[in-house]
């Protein structure tokens, strides 16, 4: 386990190398010049050459690329081009938003996914499979953006229940910071909800009707056992992949549900550094996120042996 | 799970109507002008702005956003201020400027006894030193406009003199912009360039925290000369870029107020019993740009352009005769922004007279082309950016010029590239905006001067650059608005810069708030702001 955990991270560091490399050279890439966007609305040519020089514009890509590995290397992602705040502040305070975000949307999928794609599964034909199906189909099926305006104006201004926008951490205020971040949440875990739901039904079906569950009921099994302890634990395998498959959802959807609900997370923080070719702060953010989903991925990897023992480990034997 | 289908039901049953209803509603009228709300107010509470955009670095020399300029109207107040007619009125100086040496020679006062956020008390010292480093510091947004100042200088206590190459009469209207905050000299010293992330000023409130691209919050400045008439405890500025949600915020009532509302969701909050419109015209111009001579770029001597606009001066008078800019404005903004035809507001200062636009002439555009011998159609690229108004504004503009002749393909980009592409030349027409300036140099001189900074559309014509340099020196107000009029019908004569609509400054808050003041700069002052008593 120790020499396969040694290799999926070496493995991991030579992607994240690879990746800071498409991340730098892909944003200098970008159409429109980033002095431009920086110097704003009066932009002189002295401005503009002060941009320039104050960035290292003007140097060599590879030397601006060695830079910013030196300079990332030491924990120094430099400070916005655009607001002169330090990257690094900015991504420790977008962190939590967006981990929070994430988990919560998480758990919710997986909570509503997996009971609704069991359910539906054991009760196969019947109006409980159907009205499943049909959520699901609506889940994956609405657009971010309208479902957050909708819920909002359902759950924070006609009953307003929760808050429309903002974040307070979990510590300074557990109510208000959950009065925050659940519409955000069953917003982004709602598409991920239904994809769990689908592909457990899908699962548990296909397991239902396998050998070995028809061994388990002859040998007198009750129910529950027979479902969750068999069927169930075999499906979680396909689960576990999908979920680590739609992490790339949660990523993307959380810059749109971000902006929705104002949350100051990794998604909203991209979106504006995009939009402003504040540069400096989006190779950190993306790289920062790239680190994230290599582990996320390295950790998926591991949770399989963990779920299913049979799963063999590349280079563990 | 009946319960919840009701609610959802619920839900979208009111989404429909909160946006249909007021659509229809008698309460829709968005007439005058509205730009504060007197009502008494009580001290405490915390007011939550939300902006459009992230403002930028939080350093009067450096900052260029006019999200920006709003929250610098929260804690750094300038040398001058305008009131709500226009007017430039001392604010941190004790008067109006006074000049001597011909106009080289400009004598300002500061008021006495007041004092920096961070302790340190405001002198002529302080205010030479802003100016100057407004003045040199390598990539100022402010070295343009202070561009004919020469040295600033304390010639006492409280006197500042400061030397200009030549007469520069928009000074007093450039200090009461940026140009004219100043910074405590001693964060100034202590922190460098890093004063963004510790601005200190003179202002009603004093920074307290930043969070990129969510918050930067302010405190009530006990310090401030005037504090016994700051109601707020804190005032807490957010960026929500999308008009829908800043409105579903106000609506909530997670904010207070509204800055920069679109026309759709001023329409649809006006039925809004708990909310409040505030709106003032604006002192900038939307239009759209001709490239008629933009070869080596932008800030260089313009070149000539083979192309059919930039040859033929009558093909861009008959697409300028094609358009209808009332109709524009009801069709494209809903009929609640402002026909304009000049780079000069009618609520600047020194405004030039209130000339009639042109009306859309068809049959004249069609023998102007004819006169011009082009083949028709004539074939045009228009750049839009990606936002909703300016892809609309695109589509009105192409179905008007198609009528007289013109072929308008539009080609919609995203903002970083529209600027690179137009500032490099690379274009045939584009839609082209500002936010506006106080002084009427500002809203001309880099636009349409020869080699100014912001001219993309390659002009150059003696005639407006003399008379550039005169309404700078020109000491007389009615003879400068005069010299604005002659310049305002030379740059029509050119038909390069087609000015459209002037927006105006919408502004919605909540019925607790008042106070809350919207002048023509378009700021959101909220010195005076509170919840009503």
């Amino acid at each position: 386990m120790s020499r396969y955990l040694l290799t999926r991270l070496r493995q991991s560091v030579i992607t994240l190398f690879l990746v800071s490399v498409v991340v730098f050279a892909g944003i200098r890439a970008l159409p429109g010049d980033p002095a431009l966007a920086l110097a704003g609305e009066e932009r002189s040519p002295e401005a503009l050459a002060a941009v320039r020089e104050a960035y290292g514009l003007n140097d060599n890509i590879v030397i601006q690329y060695g830079r910013f590995v030196g300079h990332a290397l030491t924990g120094d992602l430099g400070t916005s081009a655009r607001t002169g705040l330090p990257v690094l502040d900015s991504i420790r305070n977008a962190l939590p938003v967006t981990l929070e975000l994430a988990a919560l949307s998480l758990l919710l999928a997986v909570v509503l996914g997996i009971g609704a794609g069991v359910l539906a599964a054991v009760r196969r034909g019947k109006a409980t499979e159907w009205l499943a199906n049909a959520i699901a189909l609506l889940g994956l099926s609405v657009p971010t953006f309208w479902l957050g305006i909708v819920l909002v104006l359902a759950f924070a201004i006609a009953v307003p229940v929760f808050a429309a926008s903002g974040y307070v951490p979990f510590g300074t205020d557990p109510v208000d910071n959950l009065r925050r971040m659940v519409l955000p949440a069953v917003v982004l875990g709602s598409g991920l909800a239904a994809v769990v739901m689908r592909q457990t039904r899908g699962a548990m079906l296909d397991n239902l009707s396998a050998d070995y569950v028809r061994t388990a009921r002859a040998k007198g099994l009750s129910r529950r056992q027979v479902i969750g302890g068999h069927a169930l634990r075999n499906s979680l395998v396909t689960v576990v992949t999908v979920l680590g498959l739609q992490l790339g959802h949660l990523i993307s959807g959380a810059v749109v549900t971000e902006q929705i609900f104002v949350l100051p997370g990794f998604g909203k923080l991209t979106i504006d550094a995009v939009f402003t070719r504040d540069y400096t702060m989006l190779q950190g953010v993306v790289l920062c996120t790239s680190a994230a989903y290599i582990l996320i991925n390295l950790a998926v990897d591991v949770l399989y042996s963990v779920i299913d023992p049979r799963i063999r480990l590349g280079g563990a034997r | 799970m009946r319960r919840t289908a009701a609610v959802l039901g619920a839900a979208g049953l009111m989404a429909g109507t909160v946006g249909c209803g007021s659509l229809t509603s008698s309460a829709t009228e968005v007439g005058g002008v509205r730009m504060t709300d007197p009502r008494p107010v009580r001290d405490g509470g915390t007011l939550t702005v939300a902006l459009k955009a992230d403002p930028d670095k939080l350093d009067p020399t450096l900052a260029q956003t006019l999200v920006g300029r709003t929250v610098f109207a929260g804690m750094c107040e300038k040398l001058y201020d305008t009131d709500r007619t226009g007017e430039v009125v001392p604010q941190l100086a004790a008067a109006l400027p006074k000049t001597s040496d011909g106009g080289r020679t400009v004598t300002i006062r500061v008021r006495h006894g007041l004092t920096f956020s961070d302790g340190t008390r405001l002198d002529a010292a302080a205010v030479a030193r802003s100016l100057e480093r407004h003045r040199t510091l390598p990539g100022s947004a402010r070295a343009t406009e202070l561009g004919p100042l020469v040295k600033a200088e304390a010639t006492g206590k409280y006197t500042v003199r400061i030397r200009l190459k030549e007469p520069y009469v928009p000074l007093t209207g450039v200090l009461a912009d940026r140009a004219g905050m100043v910074m405590s000299p001693t964060a100034l010293e202590r922190y460098g360039k890093n004063f963004t992330n510790h601005p200190s000023c003179v202002g009603p409130f004093k920074y307290v925290e930043r969070v990129a691209g969510d918050r930067i919050v302010l405190a009530k400045d006990p310090r401030y000369y005037d504090a016994d008439t700051v109601h707020l405890d804190r005032v807490v500025y957010k960026t929500i870029t999308d008009g829908n949600v800043r409105l579903a915020n106000l609506r909530s009532g997670d904010v207070q107020v509204g800055d920069q509302m679109g026309p759709v969701e001023v329409r649809s909050s006006l039925t809004e019993s708990q909310l409040q419109l505030f709106n003032s015209p604006s002192l900038g111009y939307q239009g759209l740009g001709f490239n008629t001579g933009n070869v080596h770029g932008t800030g260089q001597k313009p070149g000539k352009l083979h192309t059919v606009l930039a040859r033929e001066p009558r093909v861009r008078e008959a697409f300028a005769l094609a358009l209808d800019r009332r109709l524009i404005n009801k069709v494209v903004f809903q009929g609640m922004y402002e026909p304009a035809c000049g780079p000069v507001s009618p609520e600047s200062a020194i405004a030039p007279g209130t000339a009639d636009c042109p009306e859309r002439d068809l049959p004249r555009a069609k023998r102007l082309l004819k006169e011009a011998g082009v083949g028709l159609p004539v074939r045009i690229e228009l750049k839009v950016s990606t936002s909703p108004e300016d892809s609309r504004l695109g589509q009105v503009i192409q179905a008007m010029a198609r009528e007289a002749g013109f072929d308008v393909r539009l080609r919609p980009m995203e903002y970083a590239t529209l600027l690179e592409e137009t500032d490099a030349g690379q274009y045939d027409a584009y839609v082209s905006g500002w936010s506006g300036r106080l002084d009427p140099d500002g809203n001309i001189a880099s636009f349409v001067g020869t080699a100014g900074a912001m001219n993309t559309y390659g002009i150059s014509d003696p005639d407006i650059d003399r008379l550039i340099a005169e309404g700078r020196t020109t000491q007389d107000p009615a003879a400068r608005a005069r010299v604005y009029g002659q310049l305002t019908d030379h740059i029509r004569d050119q038909h390069a810069l087609i000015y459209l609509y002037r927006q105006k400054n919408y502004v919605v808050a909540r019925q607790d708030v008042a106070g809350v003041r919207v002048y023509g700069d378009g700021l959101v002052r909220v010195k005076d702001a509170g919840y009503a008593r």
